[in-house]
């Protein structure tokens, strides 16, 4: 009975990871908490809608929307990096709200709010153990636990991610180094935006497909990234797929279901408020 | 304290203050608004912008939190649905318009410092993300409460077309253009509590707070009371934000106070500037009046999102003080300009 329910929620959960993946490794390199996240996904599948409707090849069509919703995210990089690397946490991420109202004014100008369907090929596909499970679940279930143990790994090992890690803790240190800091921050750029494509694309085929719900998307998935302390990739993952599952089984009960889009913002307030006990006083000057 | 006290910056009472010039000429600005605005503007734009300086309200929340207290909140919005809910469900048990604003204020108030005080700790990015997490988690529960429309229970819900029924607008303001100048009072004096509290005291607390937090510790301010009183003062503007905004229409909408909006409501802030109450009011009309003005012009409305994104950007990287303190910046290069030429 609750197993459809569990299958459903681990699936959105590792969405919410995978999407929590691409913020975190631009967050833990340049320090940027990308609000236009969604809106980067949000864009690769309109797009992908857009080219299947004209008759494209679905890869080829998935494959374009990502790789705009890449360069969109390079683009932006490339222009406010420079400016955004000498000011605050806090108006990088305000700054990266003007992205995603832009990209979002720019879709509702192009397709207007209605509900479309975004159908893979791999929706059909399926098998049943207790319930239907479809290869595009499986799909997304693998493809976020690989991208996280890859990023993880990648991180730690090669020396681009040596190079993230160092411009992460200092940046103006790593340059003196040596290591070339534009190009490392335009990387994680780059991976981000792909990222984004890729969990857009997913996340409209499992949810729905309407550029103001996809880019505000970006709110939960915050959520899975604030339970991984904007740190731990795996802590990402468990926060996404603990968020999805109990928003999954809440919408299974008659009286939790109205409530159970809130779990997401609860779980994340619980977390930030437990993680912020100690500190009564910041010693810093504003800026 | 002491230190404090002896500060060039103490707003000694002086009545000469009053008649400034920048007072006289904001009065009387104020005064030919009150009168003559809602025939110049037609009924059409005298109920947008009403709603204009509903949000201009709320907006001077959101600049008093980031201009003066370096706290973004993402959920302002969410406040005004909390306001106006209150002021329906008091409404609605025949108290008099007024004593449901008052009631609103001091409802939202107590919520917003409930919500607050845990977040108290947070500041920067922590306390932005609470506050968008907050406002999606208050998009839920009004999507699932509704507002009230005069039936029975706590909530005040009525199912079906016919038993729904709106609150009815205050005595003094029945018709539009009345409701416009109703409107108009309540923000004016809201603005004056809010311009009260930032010229005095609490505003220099405040802005001690913003600067160090350890720094103002150390001269004797007790952070946590003026962070509370901050929270306080703007939840309860924006509760009447609420308020007014519910007695425009009678009836509100859950659609209307999602966590996107609030998002929106805080880039006009900052577009508009939050360094002053003008930066509110421009605020304000950026929000609710500027849509249906592109829609005037032929421009589609939805284009109003990539105008404020690249209002923001441009608000963030060029322009700090926003397009008030540009304005200022250009009557005070008028001024020099004036007086330079008749000293020569």
């Amino acid at each position: 009975m609750i197993l459809p329910f569990i299958v459903a929620g681990l699936v959105l959960g590792s969405l919410y990871a995978l999407s929590g993946v691409g913020m975190l490794v631009l967050y833990r390199t340049t320090g940027v908490l990308n609000f236009g996240y969604g809106a980067l996904g949000a864009i690769a599948a309109m797009l992908a809608w857009q080219f299947v409707e004209l008759r494209m090849q679905p890869v080829l069509a998935y494959a374009l929307g990502i790789l705009v919703a890449t360069a969109l995210s390079l683009l932006f990089g490339f222009l406010a990096g420079p400016f955004l690397a000498t000011v605050t946490t806090l108006t990088k991420a305000t700054a990266t709200l003007g992205l995603a109202l832009i990209l979002l004014g720019v879709m509702l100008f192009a397709w207007n709010d209605k509900a479309r369907t975004l159908r893979l090929a791999t929706d059909t596909m399926g098998f049943t153990i207790g319930t239907r499970i479809t290869v595009t679940q499986i799909i997304c279930l693998v493809l976020a636990t690989v991208i996280v143990v890859g990023t993880s790994i990648y991180l730690r090992r090669s020396s681009t991610g040596t190079a993230m890690r160092a411009l992460a803790s200092d940046r103006e240190l790593a340059a003196m180094l040596g290591i070339r800091v534009r190009r490392v921050e335009l990387i994680a750029w780059t991976v981000s935006g792909t990222l984004a494509g890729f969990s857009g694309i997913l996340l409209s085929s499992q949810t729905r497909l309407e550029p103001v719900f996809l880019t505000f998307i970006v709110i939960p998935v915050l959520a899975a990234v604030v339970v991984g302390r904007f740190r731990s990739l795996v802590g990402t993952l468990a926060g996404g797929l603990v968020i999805g599952v109990v928003q999954a089984i809440a919408s299974a009960f008659p009286a939790t279901s109205p409530f159970s889009n809130a779990t997401p913002f609860l779980v994340a307030t619980i977390v930030i408020l437990y993680l912020q006990r100690r500190k009564v006083v910041t010693i810093e000057v504003a800026r | 304290m002491t230190v404090l006290q002896r500060s060039s910056r103490v707003a000694l009472w002086n009545p000469r203050k009053l008649f400034s010039p920048r007072t006289i000429v904001l009065i009387v600005v104020l005064a030919a608004w009150f009168v003559v605005g809602p025939s110049l503007l037609g009924a059409y734009w005298t109920r947008i912008l009403t709603v204009s300086t509903v949000f201009a309200i709320a907006a001077a929340g959101i600049a008093l939190l980031y201009g003066r207290l370096g706290l973004v909140s993402l959920g302002q919005v969410s406040l005004i649905g909390v306001g106006g809910w209150i002021t329906l469900r008091v409404g609605h048990l025949g108290l008099p318009f007024e004593l449901a604003l008052v009631v609103a204020a001091v409802g939202t108030g107590i919520i917003g410092v409930l919500v607050g005080l845990p977040a108290l700790r947070l500041s920067g990015l922590n306390l932005a993300i609470v506050t968008l997490m907050l406002a999606g988690a208050f998009e839920v529960v009004f999507t699932v409460t509704g507002f009230p429309n005069g039936g029975d229970g706590f909530l005040g819900r009525a199912q079906g077309g016919v038993l729904q029924q709106p609150l009815a607008r205050p005595v003094l303001g029945t018709s539009d253009p009345e409701y416009f100048r109703y409107v108009l009072v309540v923000a004016v004096l809201m603005f004056l509590v809010i311009g009260l509290h930032l010229s005095n005291r609490p505003g220099r607390a405040w802005a001690a707070i913003r600067q160090s937090e350890a720094g103002a510790l150390a001269a004797g301010i007790g952070t946590v009371r003026y962070r509370l009183w901050a929270l306080a003062v703007v939840s309860a503007t924006t509760g009447v934000a609420g308020g007014l905004l519910a007695g425009n229409a009678g009836l509100l909408d859950p659609i209307s106070f999602k966590a996107s909006a609030s998002i929106l409501l805080f880039a006009t802030v900052l577009i508009g500037g939050a360094f002053s109450l003008l930066g509110a009011a421009i605020a304000g009309f950026l929000s609710q009046g500027l849509p249906p003005l592109l829609d005037a012009w032929g421009v589609p409305g939805n284009l109003i999102f990539v105008l404020l994104g690249l209002g923001m950007i441009q608000a963030i990287t060029t322009a700090p003080q926003g397009i008030a303190g540009q304005l200022k910046g250009l009557v005070l290069r008028i001024g020099r300009a004036i007086t330079s030429r008749r000293t020569r």
